[in-house]
């Protein structure tokens, strides 16, 4: 605190530290907090409030039922601009009262006769009293069940114990091949990040990093298309084996292979390998290679000298690209919406999207989110802890 | 004895050249498969956008077309949301930078056990899923102050995490500052404000150009926390996402050949550019 007046001033420190407060409670921890505090949080839809909106329902039809009504009486005589509208009863109220854009509107309304005018017009006033009287029932109750007394509010941990067997499974499965796909992410990617950290400096090495950048740099949903693509029914694949011979699309054949666990599986892996490319490659890099020529010079063969020296180098980068790789896979909704079409078992993040906005249940759909929030913290703690690396080594 | 040694001496390194010439050359083959498993399907994608035939396919030839490129700028969807994305993007550059900014300052003059406590905090939104970021953002809005989610609630949930990105770049910008030049204004009666305007910001200014353009791409390319804070409204990539999902149509190829002309000029001429000057 002094050290920063000192620096900078007491007006531009106080900006600096109110501009901190903002992101650090206003984007981040109250954001969290709500979120908890949502998770915890029981809305009581039994009893008085489920009653009220039985009766709300059934004042809607009423209401509608009587603009039918009054729609039918309308027909015959008035003219479109002055057909009460059903969404404004007070306007009803005054039903001769001639628009002002409109001259002719009270002139055509009295020009058409069509049976006792006097007694549609006192049918169409009751029918008009009824409707305004419904209407106001309706704002009551709605008042009601939205107002703090209908809303019976607990705190429990029923959105947590009420997970059904289905999510729970949709859970661990999902977290359990996050886990494969950052295992094979790793495998598939290191000898990637070391050949291309220790290419040296010159033009071979510069387009090895280019190449390595540029698919980083393309929209994730595009290089998920880029496999859809590939994957389709009259996808590259199938084209492929229908040259061969081996299934015949002109006979309709050919292999679904989105919408398969395996795409999705498959595609996870392409979509984020290089996260965890680039975190081991910038560690590799760091590793004085007279390390490894000494090794190799003491006989060291090639898997001893990876091992020993390279990999406990690049552990800080081990850990970085596996956070990254298992927090963005087991988040991940591109890849299982647009791979798995709706076709293939739910991946978790697709349950909490529903929960939000399918079954409209803001709080379990909290819930959820915090179990794949604090899921995804016991794995940066255990990552943090295998790896023996700090917070400041990690978000580098 | 001597022999011996001489011997020994002349043959490890024959020895290591031959193993490693081995490895390498598997390691090669390695790097070129690697490399094709990454960019044929992009190579697929781009050939399809040019392609007549209205399912998106490489293989499939019907004729060269530019049409699909033509359909781009008269389907509204798409240029509203493009519109949405580039606002969104301007938004959270405004306020991701000074975040961030402020963020790497007070933690370069903070020498307490706090500093890592804030720290920790403050880069926190980068190890949160997606939507996890979108959805707090999203409930916090409506429940405290009645926001429904859209474009406001989706630069808030950006913001977070990029402003932890462009704090992490400034940071890494001032452990390579020299006090000197502030400390010597200051003893020669320049105020904290004149110094801070004079010798710090624009020693930032590199930075503060390059955490523009990073908080853009970020920005534009987001879809895991968009997808959840923007409500009823939506960007160019949710757009596309959800456009994929009912079918695949060349017009999202097309927009993909955008997208990657643009990303592989920015990479050249960054890698040109920084060669350059090294």
């Amino acid at each position: 605190m002094g050290a920063l007046t000192r620096s900078f001033g007491k007006p531009l420190s106080f900006g600096f530290i109110a501009l901190v407060a903002i992101w650090l409670f206003g984007l981040i921890l109250l954001p969290q907090i709500s979120m908890i505090q949502r998770a915890f949080q029981v809305e009581d839809r039994g009893g008085v409030s489920a009653q009220l909106s039985i009766d709300i329902d059934k004042l809607y039809v009423r209401k509608f039922d009587i603009e039918q009504q009054l729609k039918a009486l309308e027909q015959p005589t008035a003219a479109q601009p002055q057909a009460p509208s059903p969404f404004a009863p007070s306007m009803g109220q005054a039903p001769a009262a001639p628009s002002p854009n409109d001259p002719f509107a009270g002139l055509s309304a009295k020009k058409a006769p069509a049976g006792d005018p006097a007694e549609i017009e006192a049918k169409r006033k009751a029918l008009q009293a009824e409707q305004n009287a419904v209407s106001a029932k309706i704002a009551d109750l709605e008042a009601q069940e939205t107002g703090p007394a209908a809303l019976d509010l607990r705190y429990s941990l029923e959105n947590f114990t009420s997970m059904s067997a289905v999510h729970f499974q949709i859970f661990v499965a999902t977290l359990f091949y996050a886990l494969c796909v950052t295992v094979l992410a790793f495998l598939v990617c290191y000898p990637v990040a070391y050949a291309v950290a220790t290419a040296g400096a010159g033009n071979r090495a510069a387009m090895l990093l280019l190449a390595l950048v540029v698919p980083y740099a393309i929209n994730e949903l595009l290089r998920i298309f880029a496999w859809v693509m590939i994957l389709e029914r009259q996808g590259l694949f199938n084209s492929i084996l229908n040259a061969l011979g081996v299934i015949d699309f002109s006979a309709g054949e050919g292999f679904r292979f989105v919408s398969s666990n395996g795409a999705v599986f498959a595609v996870m892996v392409y979509a984020y390998v290089l996260f965890m490319v680039f975190p081991i490659y910038n560690t590799i890099e760091t590793l004085d290679r007279n390390q490894i020529e000494a090794a190799r010079d003491l006989g060291a063969s090639t898997w001893r000298i990876h091992t020993r020296i390279v990999i406990p180098h690049a552990k800080p980068g081990i850990a970085v690209g596996a956070i990254m790789t298992f927090m963005l896979s087991a988040g991940s909704i591109a890849v299982p919406e647009i791979v798995g079409r709706g076709m293939h078992p739910d991946w978790f993040s697709q349950v909490i999207y529903r929960r939000f906005f399918e079954a409209d249940s803001w709080n379990q759909g909290a819930a959820y989110s915090l179990a794949l929030l604090v899921a995804c913290m016991v794995f940066i703690l255990a990552v943090m802890a295998v790896f023996k690396v700090g917070i400041r080594d990690i978000a580098k | 004895m001597t022999d011996q040694t001489a011997g020994s001496l002349l043959s490890a390194p024959a020895r290591r050249q031959r193993s490693v010439d081995w490895s390498a050359a598997l390691l090669n083959g390695y790097l070129l498969f690697f490399f094709a498993w990454m960019f044929l399907p992009l190579i697929l994608m781009v050939l399809a956008a040019f392609n007549a035939n209205p399912t998106p396919s490489a293989t499939d030839w019907q004729g060269f077309t530019l049409q699909w490129f033509e359909k781009l700028p008269r389907d509204e969807r798409f240029m509203q949301g493009l519109f949405h994305s580039l606002l969104i993007a301007a938004g959270v550059i405004v306020t991701a930078i000074p975040m961030g900014l402020a963020g790497a300052l007070i933690l370069s003059r903070l020498q307490s056990r706090a500093n890592t406590l804030l720290y920790t905090l403050l880069v926190s939104p980068v190890l949160t899923p997606g939507i996890v970021l979108g959805a707090t953002t999203m409930i916090f809005w409506r429940d405290l102050f009645g926001v429904e989610a859209g474009l406001f609630t989706t630069v808030m949930a950006q913001a977070a995490f990029i402003a932890a990105y462009c704090m992490l770049m400034f940071m890494a910008r001032l452990q390579r500052q020299d006090h000197v030049l502030e400390e010597a204004a200051l003893d020669l009666g320049a105020s904290p404000f004149f110094v801070f305007r004079r010798v710090t910001l624009p020693f930032l200014m590199p930075t503060i150009l390059t955490a523009a353009f990073i908080s853009f791409l970020q920005s534009i390319e987001n879809y895991n926390t968009t997808f959840f804070a923007i409500g009823g409204s939506w960007t160019l990539v949710t757009e596309i996402g959800s456009r994929m999902r009912f079918g695949l149509s060349p017009m999202i190829n097309a927009i993909g050949v955008i997208f990657i002309a643009i990303t592989v000029v920015v990479a050249v001429t960054h890698t040109i550019m920084t060669r350059k000057r090294a």
